[in-house]
């Protein structure tokens, strides 16, 4: 019987780990040790629903429903003077709980202070597209998709944007491998010449450990090259590196390496 | 052997035309001698006026964000590199940053001027490819190759630290592998002390040439509205009129010792970048003078170190590696099992030549990432294309396509 | 009565030579090698300095042409992935023969460091590649050397006009 591989994550893993051993936890501190921060949060906990919120690694962090999603960025860039959108994606969590997490990056230049707004959603849910709100997400919502299947309603245009239009999968979900999958792995040969080349190219050589035997008969030292087809012993003579053939090239001056100048100082 | 055929069909076949006036789709690229990489841009014309751009992406996407989730943390630094490939060196500190901030170590204080002083030669290096490139492509061939001439210079300086040209790797996390090599100040004064009159050189050729002010004034202007919310960074928004700089208002590293200014202005246009670009470089070879001063005075004080120490996260210096077992045990575990950071999440913005480059790790606890975003300037920087083109003339693409500084391996990593 | 008096033991005997088609056709291929620009990510930067200042690539004949049409050279320098194979493919067939490829770092040579969902493992998956050169990025000076090493391949084939069909893998 084959070793059973879980197939919901097929991400690398590390292949010791003590049993023992706990990960430490970067600190999180709470929110009303920073004055700009609490005045932030209060203004969101007025008119919505906060999940949880704390300062890391000195930003705010702050846990929202997935439906306040717009309503709560338009109140950061209106009243909050959060002005740039810098960053958002997810993070795959199907594997533990079924669901996406999303996070929002925003930058306030005036206050200096950058919050990270968070939800999770179900696989499946779509999120509201904050498009209306920050140019930037247009393009950051289509790379989520791209990257993870996760559509934003009333997007202008919820399309692939880094991989190819007639792409299937979602590249960043932990079920899908780093090499890629049947289609990925003959993607440019079907599309270029048809499936029946396949034979003909073969499939693509993707063991980064993988030694041929024959290479060290092929290949020789630089500087000492032998003609193709000798044994490689290791103590071949050292062969000038040549430029042109022997009798030299018609019409063109023979290079002589006696005569050329080498600059020793490149700011001469 | 049989000969594969080639089953492509013309190209015009995948394009679908709504014929209703005379609007005519001009591609340009994937593969375009002036767009700076492989972009490829949709353009719809009525005669020569575009009337809506659509950029499309993702020909250089190689998966680095998924790459990072199956590679420990020094595993992916040589990966940076290939990110921002004009200026290496940033995109490793970025890396470098982030990661220190998540397992919360010190950097020595010599290992942070060899740091300053690599970002600031790869910004000077960036500044003068964005030059060489930009002027090659609105057609002054004497620009490109003054500017890649000092290019080259720098290169020379780089090399001889880290032994690349153009993939650096430089930086380590937790400090820098190497102490600056013999000769290296000397070098970089006797090119600092250039740089002033070939700077001016550049200057004479374009501020007052007739093409460049032609293709530069007024031409692709941004409102300060427009990049605050396509996210714009850097050069794009201080050309745009908000004077924001990482270096300035969030430091790191020792930018808060040193005396420099951040160049801006309310014009928005493409004249106003490519100022901003020339002054940049001035404003870094102002600060590659302090950091010599600050590097001299590490020298005199002796402080030596190179590598922070945390035994838990990175290994101890060689000597120790080869003469202690306990080191040595570590750094078999760092090497063969990586580091394994807390539990905890982590954003870190720097300063690129570009903009602001932002690194996000999710960390599980485990020796690789959970998730990693790499928030690369150039991304929006294509994006606004889409809202700025309208309205242009076909020949100003290439001038805003140019000043925009957009490049590849960080637009699509 | 000659006139002027000739050494038609210098020069390679000018102003008369006597050569074989072959020779003076391949002699005008590879000292003229046109390379069309195929920067596709950071080879293409270190293509473009061998094209400028220091290494100075028209000492060659090598200058780069935009149009694949009148090139006779493809570069193609950096990570070819699998959004862009198409394009690579289409713009060899429009390269007129005889034309050689090479393939330039490691990432177009087998896909390098990017073993990924995205990257083509190899341009010679899409077309036929004459001379592979090794390096992350290769520097000019590998690139100059392996052009050098293209003329010296061009000038042993026979100038026919058949060019052999080349194999794809």
């Amino acid at each position: 019987m084959r070793a059973y591989v879980p197939k919901d994550d097929v991400q690398a893993k590390a292949y010791y780990t003590d049993r023992y051993y706990v990960a430490p936890q970067v600190p999180k501190s709470d929110v009303s040790t920073d004055e700009v921060f609490s005045a932030d949060l209060e203004a969101i906990k007025a008119k919505f629903e906060v999940i949880d919120s704390f300062i890391q690694m000195g930003q705010m962090v702050v846990y929202i429903n997935a439906k306040d999603n717009y309503g709560v960025l338009e109140l950061m860039r209106d009243e909050l003077k959060y002005t740039q959108l810098s960053e958002m994606s997810a993070i795959d969590w199907l594997a533990k709980e079924n669901k996406f997490e999303i996070f929002y990056q925003m930058l306030s230049m005036h206050k200096r202070k950058r919050i990270r707004i968070k939800m999770f959603i179900e696989n499946g849910q779509a999120v509201n597209s904050v498009e209306k709100l920050f140019r930037s997400a247009d393009w950051s919502e289509r790379e989520m998709f791209d990257m993870f299947g996760i559509e934003a309603n009333n997007h202008p245009f919820m399309k692939r944007i880094l991989m190819p239009y007639d792409w299937q999968g979602f590249p960043l979900l932990k079920t899908y491998p780093l090499e890629g999958d049947e289609f990925a792995a003959w993607y440019e040969v079907d599309k270029i010449y048809g499936k029946e080349a396949r034979d003909i190219i073969g499939p693509e050589l993707r063991d980064t450990s993988r030694v041929d035997r024959y290479d060290s008969e092929r290949f020789a030292r630089l500087g000492h090259e032998v003609p193709k087809g000798t044994k490689i012993t290791g103590n071949e003579p050292k062969t000038e590196q040549s430029y042109q053939e022997e009798g030299g090239v018609f019409l063109i001056k023979k290079f002589d390496k006696e005569s050329s100048v080498v600059v020793d100082d490149p700011q001469r | 052997m049989a000969q594969v055929t080639n089953r492509l069909t013309p190209f015009f076949e995948n394009i679908t035309f709504d014929r209703v006036d005379n609007e005519l789709i001009l591609n340009f690229g994937p593969q375009h001698p002036s767009a700076h990489g492989q972009l490829r841009l949709m353009l719809h014309l009525q005669q020569e006026q575009i009337t809506k751009a659509h950029p499309d992406i993702g020909y250089l996407h190689r998966g680095m964000e998924k790459m990072a989730e199956n590679m420990i943390y020094n595993e992916f630094m040589p990966t940076t590199d290939r990110m921002d490939y004009i200026a290496s060196s940033s995109n490793n500190y970025g890396f470098a940053l982030a990661v220190e901030k998540l397992i919360d170590v010190e950097v020595p204080r010599r290992a942070k001027v060899i740091r300053m002083m690599l970002l600031e030669i790869n910004r000077l290096m960036s500044h003068l490819f964005w030059l060489a490139t930009t002027a090659l492509d609105i057609g002054a061939m004497t620009v490109f190759l003054f500017a890649f001439r000092e290019r080259e210079y720098l290169m020379d300086i780089i090399e001889g630290y880290c032994g690349a040209r153009l993939t650096h790797a430089a930086i380590r996390i937790g400090g820098v592998p190497l102490d600056l090599q013999d000769g290296f100040i000397a070098q970089l004064k006797d090119f600092l002390d250039k740089l002033p009159q070939n700077i001016k050189d550049y200057e004479d050729l374009l501020d007052t040439n007739r093409v460049w002010l032609m293709r530069m004034e007024e031409v692709g202007t941004i409102s300060t509205e427009l990049a605050l919310s396509w996210g714009c960074t850097g050069p794009m928004l201080r050309a745009s009129g908000v004077a924001w700089d990482i270096r300035k208002e969030e430091p790191y590293e020792l930018y808060d010792e040193v005396e420099f200014n951040v160049p801006y202005s309310d014009k928005g246009d493409n004249f106003a970048r490519y100022r901003i670009y020339m002054e940049e470089m001035r404003e870094s070879a102002k600060i590659l003078y302090q950091t010599i001063d600050m590097y001299e005075e590490t020298v005199k004080n002796n402080q030596t170190e190179l590598m922070a120490h945390a035994p838990k996260y990175i290994s101890a210096p060689k000597l120790d590696i080869m003469t202690q077992n306990y080191s040595l045990m570590q750094h078999f575990v760092l090497v063969t099992q990586g580091m394994r950071p807390p539990v905890g999440e982590v954003y870190v913005a720097t300063e690129s030549p570009k903009g602001e480059l932002g690194f996000f790790i999710n960390s599980q606890g485990g020796p690789y990432p959970y998730r990693l975003k790499l928030r690369a300037p150039s991304f929006w920087h294509t994006g606004i294309l889409t809202d700025l083109l309208p309205g242009h003339y076909i020949p100003d693409v290439v001038s805003i396509i140019g000043t925009t500084n957009i490049v590849f391996g960080e637009v699509d990593r | 009565m000659a006139q002027h008096k000739i050494n038609y033991t210098q020069d390679g005997g000018l102003p008369v030579a006597l050569t074989s088609i072959d020779k003076i056709v391949n002699w005008g291929r590879s000292n003229s090698l046109w390379a069309l620009t195929y920067g596709l990510a950071c080879c293409g930067i270190e293509m473009m300095a061998s094209g400028a200042s220091r290494f100075d690539f028209d000492r060659y004949g090598t200058i780069f042409r935009a149009s694949p049409r009148q090139a006779d050279v493809m570069i193609v320098a950096g990570t070819l992935t699998k959004k862009h194979a198409e394009f690579i493919k289409r713009l060899y067939d429009q390269m007129t023969e005889p034309r050689w490829v090479i393939s330039m770092g490691s990432c177009a040579n087998t896909g390098g460091m990017f073993n990924t969902y995205a990257t083509v493992q190899g341009a010679d998956r899409i077309i036929p590649v004459d001379l592979y050169l090794p390096g992350c990025a290769p520097r000019p000076e590998t690139l100059q050397y392996g052009v050098m090493l293209l003329q010296k391949k061009i000038r042993e084939n026979k100038a026919g006009n058949a060019q052999r069909p080349k194999r794809l893998m």
